[in-house]
């Protein structure tokens, strides 16, 4: 019978597939428990606690370095990227501006808003 | 066919493909991101995290009402506009809808203080009201996408007098207590979410990445075996690149929303109670009462059907209508299945109101 006759890729295709549904459910099982719950926030709370106190710490060091710490680099950062929008928003507004007449003339016409739904065959 | 010249074919095949996978494999790892959102728009407004797209129509003549898309907050808006011939903005252009996208940027360290009201309560009403400008029509459609969909209804509660006349919700989780794995992972009892909010001021894309993959584990190492295997089907491949470049553009989020969103919406649950307030006001469901339509997905992993499926039962409005179709979170928006199954289904519900 055709139906038993072997298809490589369709097999491999199936099997990537039951390995990926089996292995998701076994992990949800595991990870679907209080206990891991429990575990990964301590993990993370440990994780933040480090961060936080490393931070600090380098950021004292900088500091009596006379350096930036990383706060100041990023929020420095974030200045230069909000100069860059100013600078691209007034290059748009004078671009604008000194091509006014010629968009005008050529200005496309807004569609009319009178679009009606197509009419459903009868049942 | 005998079974020898059968298998005959068989072996030409799978030595083809093997061939095709190897001169492909190379021109995949040689090639950069693929472009994405290719749908010619412009940025009306531009506010930091927040962006208002309006998608250039491409017809004469177009509904009255402009539809707005509301995008997570956690992701791209470009699932919307894949690539042409995968863009359900484009397929929406197509039939003559004026179409408008909220989408969002990383935050940055000085949005950290952006709480769940500044979405709700200013973001999405000035969007509205630039539409408004833009269009030169009052009224206006939304179309929110999981956690868009949530800000969408949480505004459409607190600004029950209008302008907004239909709401269409795609996989929008309003019972949080349903929402399986997030739930337990995100306990009260476990989490020191103040001191995460204080120590990181914006939680980083990783902590989403990683929490969504955590869901389904093997779902990266089995996509990856399945590009392997369809490397000599460029459709695939593209499809694949747009889909991961999406997945891995994951955005961060300000503390103080996710801080507002965690303790609001997952522990307390207060949308679903109808006691959620913002700025003062009560964000009950039961104030809408203009048309809506809830889409979900039978297979959710991210949003669970148990947790958009009360949707419908919690609001005032009548004109309702309920979509469970079968597929992922993503799935439902993007890819073959998405066109065939969701993308009609919400235009047909669609064109009748937008006139």
């Amino acid at each position: 019978m055709a139906d038993d006759k072997q298809n490589p890729p369709a097999d491999f295709s199936e099997l990537v597939t039951q390995w990926e549904r089996n292995f998701n459910e076994f992990s949800n099982q595991i990870m679907g428990t209080p206990e891991f719950a429990k575990s990964m926030n301590q993990f993370q709370n440990m994780q933040m606690e480090y961060q936080k106190s490393f931070s600090e710490a380098m950021a004292r060091q900088l500091s009596s370095l006379n350096m930036p710490s990383r706060d100041d680099v990023v929020s420095m950062g974030e200045q230069l990227t909000q100069i860059d929008l100013r600078l691209s928003r007034i290059e748009k507004a004078l671009e604008k501006a000194n091509t006014v007449p010629e968009k005008t003339a050529t200005k496309r016409k807004a569609p009319a808003r009178t679009r009606k739904p197509p009419s459903k065959p009868e049942a | 066919m005998s079974e020898q010249s059968q298998l005959a074919a068989q072996m030409r095949e799978l030595v083809d493909k093997t061939m095709q996978r190897g001169v492909k494999g190379m021109d995949y790892i040689q090639s950069g991101n693929t472009p994405v959102g290719l749908t010619p728009k412009e940025t009306i407004y531009d506010r930091g995290t927040l962006q208002l797209y309006h998608y250039l129509p491409v017809s004469d003549e177009v509904y009255r009402i402009p539809l707005i898309i509301v995008m997570a907050t956690t992701n791209k808006g470009f699932l919307f506009d894949l690539m042409p011939g995968q863009s359900m903005v484009e397929y929406l252009l197509g039939l003559g809808f004026d179409v408008y996208m909220i989408d969002w940027d990383p935050p940055t360290m000085r949005e950290r203080g952006l709480g769940l009201a500044d979405y709700t309560q200013d973001f999405l009403p000035t969007c509205i009201e630039k539409v408004q400008e833009d269009s030169g029509v009052e009224d206006v459609n939304i179309m929110g996408y999981c956690q868009g969909g949530v800000l969408s209804l949480i505004y459409a509660a607190t600004h029950p007098e209008g302008p907004l006349k239909n709401l269409v919700c795609l996989t929008t989780p309003v019972d949080s207590h349903k929402m399986g794995l997030f739930r337990l992972w995100a306990n009260e009892e476990f989490m020191d979410l103040d001191n995460m909010v204080e120590t990181l001021g914006i939680i980083p894309a990783e902590f989403i990445t990683n929490s969504f993959e955590m869901l389904r584990p093997a779902q990266k190492a089995a996509g990856q075996l399945r590009l392997w295997d369809q490397l000599w089907n460029d459709d695939f491949v593209k499809s694949y690149r747009a889909f991961q470049r999406w997945g891995d553009e994951t955005l961060p989020l300000p503390g103080e929303y996710h801080r507002d969103c965690t303790k609001e919406l997952m522990w307390n649950n207060n949308l679903f109670k109808g006691e959620l307030l913002q700025r003062g006001k009560l964000a009950d469901l039961k104030n809408i009462t203009i048309p809506l339509m809830a889409v979900m997905a039978e297979h959710d992993h991210i949003a669970p059907y148990e947790s958009t499926k009360p949707l419908l039962g919690l609001v005032g409005s009548t004109d309702t209508n309920e979509l469970a179709l079968k597929g992922g979170h993503v799935s439902l928006i993007a890819g073959p299945n998405a066109m065939k199954r969701m993308w009609p289904r919400v235009s047909d519900w669609l064109e009748e109101r937008s006139v």
